[in-house]
């Protein structure tokens, strides 16, 4: 919810793009950009919850650009898949043993689907799904598929891993189980080996499955003292700079975490504070590293600096966020935006879930 | 049986109206449970759902439970509107207008505390509303098109436009009098362009205009000679006597004396033909402008409009007294020309026989006989007129919400916006009608006795925010609309989210998210107290600690503590205290934070300085750990069982072989500790740690040794 409440800081100027909002006619519980193998088959993939039947499904919808002067998009379904429970979180991975997209599905009651999209007629086909009793209770919150496999996190503390593409399709490997006294929200891949955990108390887990056992660096966000704490909905970790791990989550916080210097997160946004700007003051839902942007002050450009990212937050903003620099508001929607996603090889092209059933398409120039 | 009265007789005795006979409808339960079943329960769930629970009869577990004992479904009644819009459209209409709405409040607001200072302005004033009005009107359907001609297709008479909702022909009707200001000295011209694009709606049992040119469209088709049917005439004389004068025009160009062939024959008549057309799009209109494709002469003033109406209907008089008429063999045409042009000097049974319905009577007599009408008594009294000329033999909502609003009866108005309409637009068009209309913003801002002191206005957004809290994806909107109730807005805010199932994490941030904005500081810790209880229980420890921690609900997280404690006292010297360390780890360090939780902090820095002084004998670290057991044992949240545990596991460090560890005043502090627990375990409530017996022996010798030592030291 955001209404009423204006942005309290400044935001740069942003850039002219264009902007088409498209309502649809259920609520869209996440979504991704299909990887595309040509240009001219441009593809959407969402995970969609239809209130009225309570039913469930995988969508892929055909993307054309539209020239200025054109018909706004109207984004015609190819195809559906229904799912046995609503979806919690979607990744999407080409790898290069097959041409058709791997899609990684995590859902509400704790099942991982895995399915291949054919990326030139647009069509759905089930690969294999996890449903095992012990993979995991209750609702899967994060994943993270990499070609050495898909993990996943959830609120009753386990971290599975599945691996893909040897034919052994169904089975886990548990790689921690906290049994619940931690709680996960994200997972992000870092190294073949490597990969990191968000969860409460903006806590950041280091983890490496050549050492197992438990995390090996962990990280908490001490920085709110006194009561109020958040929760890391969302991590992200560029693939030139796997040192460093950078996680948005409640009250408008984005900060990075590097391993070199561990003690010491930059805040790159956060409420309620003057050293970090802040285009949101509520739960910052998603964030992406932006390849689109190019950082506005490279001479002072180094290793250490935080590339630049883009955040979607509960109080309707949709904002690339740059260190040190007054934050570039894209979106300010009366309702929340609860995903997007930036199209890998067009980073110009960003799709963004809205609370109010409907998907926005940013393309900027 | 004459429906109408008898009706709404039987709806002023009882709220719902009943239907003694009518089929009871089966809905199907797909639970996928195998027989038996032994209990089932009903309940409500939102809205219009009801929750079902089906459970089987409790089996003797044989192994694999893979059978569920019971099952949960959910059955959504059908829902009562009258199909117009589906319920995906509603929500959009919803969402969409909660922007206009709000904002409109807010201006609203800062022109209220400013009148007090200096009169609103009013200018400004409407162009709020108009701005208002536009947003609300656009979500109710795109831009609209009315029926006119196709220019490719000389025999499209009308296009084929998608079938507008009443919803927004309603919307539209309150535009024309409560919004728009600007055409107050039009609204005659607004009505024809509002009866353009809606004269379909009305012909649900009735024939109208608009039903008897798309019957005759599909039948002009097939025809040669159009001007030989006598439905043609009937055609153009009722789209003329309606203002439809670009059909009129249209039909008229379709007749044969246009042809080729033709035109050396019948020079005549087709000059008759072509001067009744001219006429026609000559017309004089009183209204500021037209759309480009729509025909007439448009005035502003009263005085130019008056003078161009005397010499347009000078000109169609002299028309109809020219000796031409008597050169013209084409009898048909002879006849029906001279029809239009009685329909256009405005003869009355012309104009009640080319129209079919009160309302096109109604635009008729604007049109033609009374074109300087104005004020709404006049109109009224007109419509009266019309009504008893063409009776209505049923109530259409839209006639209703008509008369209503021309019998300045705004009580009308609000019943048949709430009978016909809904909780929507009892909301949003509330707004128009009081916006400048005093006798409806008394109507609706008087607070009422019967209504437990608050307005009417107030009412109807309580319950429209009712039904928005009924649906799983609007609720989060409701809000908007319950601030803006001064009186009991907030308390069923309250109440909403309090009852707010949250079964899922995002569904709590979002409702947390809701009481940081409206400074609901109480339910949301309310909110946050009830979510870590149940995580605490569902197995999410550290979820639930969470939770608790962020509601700094001590009393519970005291009682959690000692929960806790049984689990860690149980695994204090083994190795899986480790598993434990990511929950000390979120509950910090900071004393206070939560009922003695950050004891288990400070005994993890003390285990793990224990634990190098296990793995090596370095002096160093054993100080270190000997500081962490004081600063552990000095803490008054250390809980009294671990004192002893505790203790025993420092053994090490009291016999430290190469000088003592402790200093006297130290080692002191240790005995008294002991002291204080032979005399607790008089107390009834003494938990025994799970220590072998001469634990307790082993560990005073110790200290004993290290106190000697300790002496001789210094």
């Amino acid at each position: 919810m955001a209404l009423t409440i204006p942005s309290p800081q400044p935001t740069s100027q942003s850039p002219p793009f264009q902007l088409r909002r498209l309502p649809q006619d259920h609520y869209i519980d996440a979504l991704r950009w299909l990887p595309q193998l040509s240009a001219l088959h441009r593809h959407i993939l969402l995970a969609t919850f239809d209130s009225d039947t309570s039913s469930s499904s995988l969508q892929i919808l055909t993307y054309t650009p539209s020239t200025p002067n054109s018909q706004p998009p109207n984004l015609p379904l190819q195809s559906s898949y229904p799912t046995s429970s609503r979806i919690t979180s979607l990744k999407t991975l080409l790898t290069p043993q097959s041409p058709k997209p791997l899609i990684a599905a995590s859902t509400i009651s704790g099942s991982l689907l895995f399915l291949t999209a054919d990326s030139v007629n647009g069509s759905l086909d089930f690969g294999f799904s996890v449903t095992e009793k012990g993979f995991h209770r209750g609702p899967i919150s994060g994943i993270d598929a990499s070609e050495n496999g898909s993990l996943s996190v959830g609120e009753d503390g386990r971290i599975n891993l599945v691996r893909i593409g040897n034919g052994e399709g169904g089975s886990f490997q548990r790689v921690f189980d906290s049994n619940g006294l931690v709680s996960y929200s994200a997972v992000k891949w870092a190294s073949p080996f490597e990969f990191v955990t968000g969860g409460l108390g903006y806590s950041l887990h280091w983890w490496d499955q050549r050492r197992p056992g438990g995390p090996v660096s962990q990280f908490k966000g001490n920085w709110s003292s006194g009561a109020t704490s958040g929760i890391v909905h969302s991590i992200d970790i560029h693939p030139s700079r796997k040192h460093t791990c950078l996680a948005g989550g409640s009250s408008g916080t984005v900060f990075a975490w590097d391993l070199r210097w561990q003690q010491q997160p930059i805040i790159l946004s956060r409420a309620g504070t003057t050293d970090a700007y802040s285009p949101s003051e509520s739960e910052v839902w998603e964030v992406q590293y932006d390849n689109y942007t190019h950082s506005s002050n490279t001479r002072n450009f180094s290793s250490s600096r935080v590339l630049p990212a883009m955040i979607c937050s509960e109080d309707g903003i949709l904002a690339v966020i740059e260190q040190n620099e007054v934050p570039m508001e894209l979106l300010a929607e009366p309702c929340a935006v609860n995903s997007f996603d930036i199209d890998k090889q067009n980073p110009s092209d960003v799709i963004c879930s809205l609370e109010w059933e409907s998907i926005a398409i940013l393309t900027r120039s | 049986m004459p429906g109408m009265t008898s009706d709404s007789g039987d709806q002023n005795n009882s709220l719902i109206p009943h239907s003694p006979n009518a089929q009871p409808i089966t809905y199907p339960l797909h639970h996928g449970l195998k027989p038996p079943i032994s209990r089932l329960s009903l309940s409500w769930a939102r809205g219009n759902t009801l929750r079902v629970t089906v459970l089987r009869l409790p089996q003797p577990s044989s192994g694999g439970d893979e059978e569920a004992g019971g099952r949960v479904v959910e059955v959504k009644l059908s829902n009562n509107g009258d199909g117009e819009l589906d319920d995906a459209q509603w929500r959009r209409i919803a969402y969409g207008s909660v922007t206009p709405f709000a904002l409109l409040q807010s201006r609203k607001n800062s022109v209220s505390t400013l009148s007090k200072i200096s009169s609103l302005d009013n200018r400004e004033w409407w162009q709020y509303i108009m701005e208002y009005n536009k947003e609300i009107n656009s979500l109710l359907g795109g831009p609209k098109l009315s029926p006119g001609f196709a220019i490719e297709d000389p025999k499209t008479v009308l296009k084929a436009v998608k079938k507008p909702t009443c919803l927004k022909a309603a919307w539209e009707l309150m535009e024309i009098f409560y919004a728009d200001q600007q055409s107050q000295s039009w609204i005659p011209e607004r009505l024809l362009d509002w009866l353009a694009d809606y004269n379909c709606l009305l012909s649900g049992t009735q024939p109208t205009v608009h039903s008897k040119l798309v019957d005759f469209q599909k039948e002009l088709v097939a025809q040669q000679s159009v001007e030989d049917h006598p439905k043609y005439w009937e055609a153009i004389s009722s789209a003329v006597a309606i203002g439809w004068l670009d059909i009129g025009v249209k039909l008229l160009r379709l007749h044969g004396s246009y042809d080729f062939d033709q035109l050396g024959s019948r020079e005549t008549e087709n000059g008759l033909v072509e001067a009744v057309a001219v006429l026609i799009s000559k017309m004089p209109r009183l209204r500021p402008e037209l759309e480009p494709d729509k025909l007439g002469e448009c005035y502003k003033t009263k005085p130019d409009f008056m003078k161009a109406w005397e010499k347009w209907r000078a000109q169609i008089t002299k028309l109809d007294c020219s000796g031409f008429w008597l050169q013209c063999e084409h009898h048909r045409t002879r006849d029906g020309l001279k029809s239009i042009l009685q329909i256009m000097l405005g003869n009355s049974t012309g104009l009640s026989n080319a129209t079919l319905q009160w309302m096109e009577l109604y635009i008729a007599h604007f049109l033609y006989i009374r074109p300087f009408t104005s004020g709404l008594e006049s109109m009224y009294n007109l419509a009266q007129k019309c009504m008893q000329i063409k009776p209505v033999s049923d109530h259409h909502k839209l006639t209703g919400l008509l008369i209503g609003i021309l019998g300045e009866n705004p009580e009308a108005v609000l019943v048949e916006c709430s009978r016909s309409f809904g909780s929507w637009m009892m909301v949003h068009a509330g707004e128009l009608l009081t916006a400048g209309n005093i006798q409806a913003e008394l109507l609706l801002h008087e607070q009422r006795k019967l209504l437990g002191g608050i307005c009417i206005e107030e009412l109807n957004r309580l319950i429209y925010a009712q039904v928005l809290c009924s649906h799983a994806l609007t609720w989060q909107i409701a809000p908007i609309y319950l601030s803006s109730c001064i009186k009991q807005g907030m308390g069923l805010l309250e109440t909403v989210l309090c009852k707010q199932a949250l079964q899922h994490n995002q569904i709590l941030l979002k409702s947390l998210e809701i009481c940081r904005l409206y400074e609901l500081d109480s339910i949301s810790s309310n909110i946050m107290k009830i979510t870590g209880v149940h995580d605490w229980k569902h197995g999410k420890k550290g979820s639930g600690v969470f939770w608790l921690q962020q509601a700094q609900d001590e009393v519970r997280l005291n009682r959690i503590a000692k929960q806790l404690f049984d689990f860690v006292g149980k695994s204090v010297s083994d190795e899986s205290f480790k598993q434990w360390e990511g929950l000390i780890e979120l509950l910090g360090s900071e004393s206070g934070s939560a009922g003695g939780l950050e004891f288990l902090n400070k005994y993890r820095d003390f285990r793990r300085s224990l634990h190098q002084v296990y793995s090596g004998m370095d002096t160093d670290a054993a100080k270190k750990a000997a500081e962490a057991l004081i600063s552990l044992m000095k803490n008054p949240s250390t809980p009294q069982r671990f004192w002893l545990p505790i203790l025993f596991d420092s053994l090490k460090l009291f016999n430290w072989s190469e000088r003592p560890l402790l200093n006297v005043s130290q080692t002191n502090l240790l005995l008294n500790k002991l002291q204080e627990l032979s005399m607790a375990k008089l107390q009834p409530d003494f938990v025994d740690a799970d220590l072998a017996p001469e634990a307790l022996n082993s560990v005073r010798i110790a200290i004993a040794t290290n106190l000697g030592r300790a002496i001789l030291e210094e």
